[in-house]
């Protein structure tokens, strides 16, 4: 078989559609996407240096969320994936979600009583010497 | 042997899959599988800085201004910038340009080795100020309870993400050569497409260690 002959058939098998998407495809997202990560790392880098206090947290997670998001629909192509790679993906997520959620709610919500003393994560440990209740930050 | 099997490189379609597209997908669907138990791997040690940072605050905050605040954000950018250039180079390679395919990679690669260079040199500095994990922490400049546990979380974390890194690399190393070698193309080009996805998911990481441990 020659060199055109191979060729000639790969367009052949080729699904159209598959084939137009070549055709079509575009690095720009990519580039957009870039730019957009690196704003913002700058946003989070400006607003991290502010010890915005209660507030941080929620900042840097829900920005570094939304960079997530952009690396894994368009860097990733989940965007342009089927169901169920976005169904496997999402459903990590979930478990991620359930672990994070029941563990620190778990410490947060325990209270004097029902951590004696010595206890690990009970109410005790933590306080730095000289400390008393009402000056430990949140 | 059906025209699609014939028309492609050797070796690519294996024999029980009735088309390149089926293969593919399933392919896709098995990375993503992999990606899932990395990123419950992850999550682990994610948990277990949630709750340690809210049982000791305040060292949290401490040791994380004790961190080179700079060389964290530098190294962002730097994986930010590598994923951006793997993502080019699977599009050139799909779109038949795989000189510029290649390019990327290496691009990728130098990244990725200047992400550990920079790591290496924060290491080294944990190391002669003796701020290490569990009983061998002895920074003298953060001496309240729970900073010993930071630094094992952040031993742990950047850690476990540098041995990511490491492999990642070597997968990226492998693609490189195969590229050249133009084995990727607008016909078949999934495999260079999973290694992209193994390497963005080391970024993903990355994105959200660098808030939670530079900028408490």
């Amino acid at each position: 078989m020659g060199e055109s002959g191979s060729s000639g058939r790969a367009n052949v098998a080729l699904h159209p559609d598959d084939r137009h998407e070549e055709h079509a495809h575009s690095a720009i997202p990519y580039v957009v996407v870039w730019i957009a990560l690196l704003a913002f790392t700058a946003l989070t880098y400006l607003t991290g240096k502010q010890h915005l206090g209660a507030w941080a947290l929620f900042i840097a997670l829900a920005i570094a969320c939304l960079k997530s998001a952009l690396v894994a629909l368009i860097f990733m192509h989940l965007k342009d994936s089927s169901g169920m790679t976005r169904l496997v993906f999402g459903t990590s997520l979930v478990f991620v979600g359930i672990l994070l959620f029941f563990t620190v709610a778990d410490v947060a919500t325990r209270f004097r009583p029902a951590t004696p003393a010595g206890a690990p994560f009970g109410t005790e440990r933590s306080r730095p010497e000289g400390l008393l209740e009402h000056e430990m930050p949140e | 042997m059906s025209p699609e099997a014939a028309s492609l490189p050797e070796g690519i379609l294996a024999h029980h899959f009735a088309s390149l597209e089926r293969q593919n997908e399933a392919m896709r669907l098995g990375m993503w599988l992999f990606l899932a138990t990395e990123i419950l791997l992850f999550a682990g040690l994610f948990t277990g800085y949630s709750v340690y940072r809210f049982e000791f605050p305040l060292a949290f905050a401490e040791c994380s201004r004790h961190l080179s605040l700079t060389a964290g954000t530098v190294n962002t950018i730097v994986l930010i910038t590598s994923s951006f250039t793997v993502a080019l180079s699977i599009h050139f390679a799909r779109t038949d340009q795989r000189r510029a395919a290649v390019v990327c990679l290496a691009l990728t690669i130098l990244l990725a080795l200047g992400f550990l260079g920079i790591k290496a040199i924060e290491y080294t500095a944990h190391f002669r100020e003796h701020a290490l994990p569990g009983k061998y922490y002895a920074f003298e400049e953060v001496k309240i309870p729970g900073a010993a546990m930071f630094y094992t979380l952040y031993f742990m974390m950047t850690g476990l993400h540098g041995l990511h890194v490491v492999a990642g690399m070597s997968v990226l190393t492998w693609l490189l050569w195969r590229t050249n070698q133009g084995r990727y193309s607008s016909r078949y080009y999934t495999g260079l497409e999973l290694g992209g996805l193994y390497w963005h998911l080391v970024d993903l990481v990355w994105i959200f260690l660098y808030p939670l441990l530079y900028l408490i």
